[in-house]
């Protein structure tokens, strides 16, 4: 999968010729409470090459002084596993809604914009309050039952490559909230799920297993802020860290629901 | 009855879709085809292209059912669902994102377009036969008028463009195109039917000037 979004970003190239420069510039933006306002501050930590955002944040943590010299709060956010697998860490880096540990500093233009990922309530600071992304999760029934009616001891069921090289794409959603962000048809104003959960339907309908709750999880994204409530802007796909197929899963469940309408008024 | 059936917010955005391709989206192909012919001059379109349609039977039933309440209803829940976008054409700058936008910008022109259009046409007929006897020559008096041109030729590109792209993103919601690549396909075969399609409005418009 291309990563467009990368190049499409405010980023230049790496600067290899000039300089190196002899600090990094952070410009943050702080809120205190979930109710107070935001405001800016501006940072400095000494250069070092091959920083990312979070370790830039690390830093700046063990002496939170603002380029005016007045010593502050330390700024709140979330890091897990640096590896861009956890997903934890996203935020609006320069404008562009991507994982924080994957945001390379020396590949960053200058000053370097940190915001709280849009859309999400904040709690403090670059830390937002994602639990929506639980419910519409529960919402679309994105989950596998493993007990039923039947064996469970009988060995998995077979998938052939082709088909699991293309459900691997969508099993690799850390649910980072980067998709969602980009949406304009989500936010707090509407009861839109996003892409994430969109794409996890599309993973456990084409699951051994997860097929047989097929039918309740297209009937789920039938319903108030399902499927039809995407607008087709494709800004998910662009920014998705991961490059996972979000718009194809759309058109897939499409097709999915399509039939299922038929089926449900034909029988 | 299964739960998408007892729900009708699936049926009813789908019904929306479906609406704006058949009827409406074909009555456009068929407006801008019949009005092309404007440019065989006054009595070939006063004589066979409007008196064929004014002599056809039930004309004010399929007008109603066929052209009026489905844009009502494409127009009316187009409006609805409207409120829900937040477009950031600045931060995502994205070709797919302007579209999106322009999608529905774009529909609200065309509602405002269509009320002068329809007005002073159809409705303004109603009691005023000159214009139906001579329609022709009533299109010629209006468009002779510089910003009434550019107001039709305005109204005419928002509408090709909503067919065109609307068109394209019916390719997605009702899952006949799902790859990157199919989309892509899809979508330039949408533009290339918008142009064509533009182009014979443009023609038409022009063909009603002296």
């Amino acid at each position: 999968m291309s990563r467009q979004h990368r190049t499409a970003a405010s980023e230049p190239e790496p600067s290899a010729g000039k300089a190196e420069p002899d600090r990094i510039h952070l410009r943050i933006r702080r809120q205190d409470r979930p109710e107070s306002r935001p405001y800016w501050q501006d940072f400095a930590i000494p250069y070092q090459p091959d920083h990312n955002v979070v370790s830039a944040l690390l830093v700046l943590r063990a002496d939170p002084v603002t380029i005016a010299g007045e010593r502050v709060e330390p700024v709140a956010w979330e890091r897990n596993c640096m590896e861009e697998v956890c997903g934890s860490c996203a935020m609006l880096v320069n404008g562009v809604p991507r994982p924080a540990c994957s945001a390379l500093v020396d590949s960053l233009a200058q000053p370097i914009a940190l915001e709280p990922l849009p859309k999400f309530p904040v709690v403090r600071d670059l830390v937002v309050d994602r639990s929506r992304m639980d419910r519409t999760l529960a919402q679309v029934k994105a989950w596998i039952q493993i007990d039923g009616a039947w064996d469970t001891h009988a060995p998995a069921p077979r998938t052939s490559q082709a088909e699991w090289a293309a459900n691997y794409l969508y099993s690799r959603c850390m649910s980072c909230g980067c998709c969602m962000a980009a949406c304009p048809q989500f936010g707090p104003h509407a009861d839109f799920v996003g892409p994430a959960p969109l794409a996890q339907v599309r993973l456990m309908n084409a699951h051994p297993t997860g097929r047989y709750d097929r039918v309740d999880r297209l009937h789920a994204i039938m319903g108030e802020g399902g499927l039809s409530d995407c607008g087709n802007a494709q800004n998910c796909v662009r920014v998705c860290p991961k490059a996972i197929p979000l718009t194809t899963a759309i058109g897939e469940l499409g097709r999915q629901t399509t039939l299922q309408a038929l089926r449900d008024l034909l029988g | 009855m299964t739960a998408s059936i007892e729900n009708s917010h699936f049926l009813l955005r789908r019904l929306h879709s479906l609406l704006g391709l058949v009827p409406v989206g074909a009555f456009l192909v068929f407006h801008l085809w019949e009005n092309s012919q404007s440019r065989f001059g006054a009595a070939h379109y006063n004589g066979e292209v409007v008196a064929f349609l004014q002599g056809m039977n039930y004309l004010t039933v399929i007008e109603l059912l066929v052209i009026a309440l489905p844009l009502a209803f494409h127009a009316g829940y187009g409006l609805l669902i409207l409120p829900q976008m937040r477009l950031e054409p600045r931060r995502y700058p994205y070709a797919r994102n302007w579209l999106y936008g322009l999608q529905r910008v774009s529909g609200v022109g065309i509602l405002l377009f269509l009320l002068v259009h329809v007005g002073t046409t159809r409705i303004q007929g109603l009691w005023q036969p000159a214009i139906r006897a001579d329609l022709y020559g009533h299109m010629q008096a209006l468009l002779s008028e510089p910003w009434m041109l550019g107001l039709y030729a305005a109204g005419l590109l928002l509408s090709v463009f909503h067919l065109a792209n609307g068109l394209a993103t019916m390719g997605i919601v009702w899952g006949l195109t799902a790859s990157v690549q199919a989309q892509r396909i899809f979508g330039y075969g949408c533009l290339t039917f918008g142009l064509v399609l533009a182009a014979i409005g443009i023609q038409g418009l022009l063909g009603f000037l002296p």
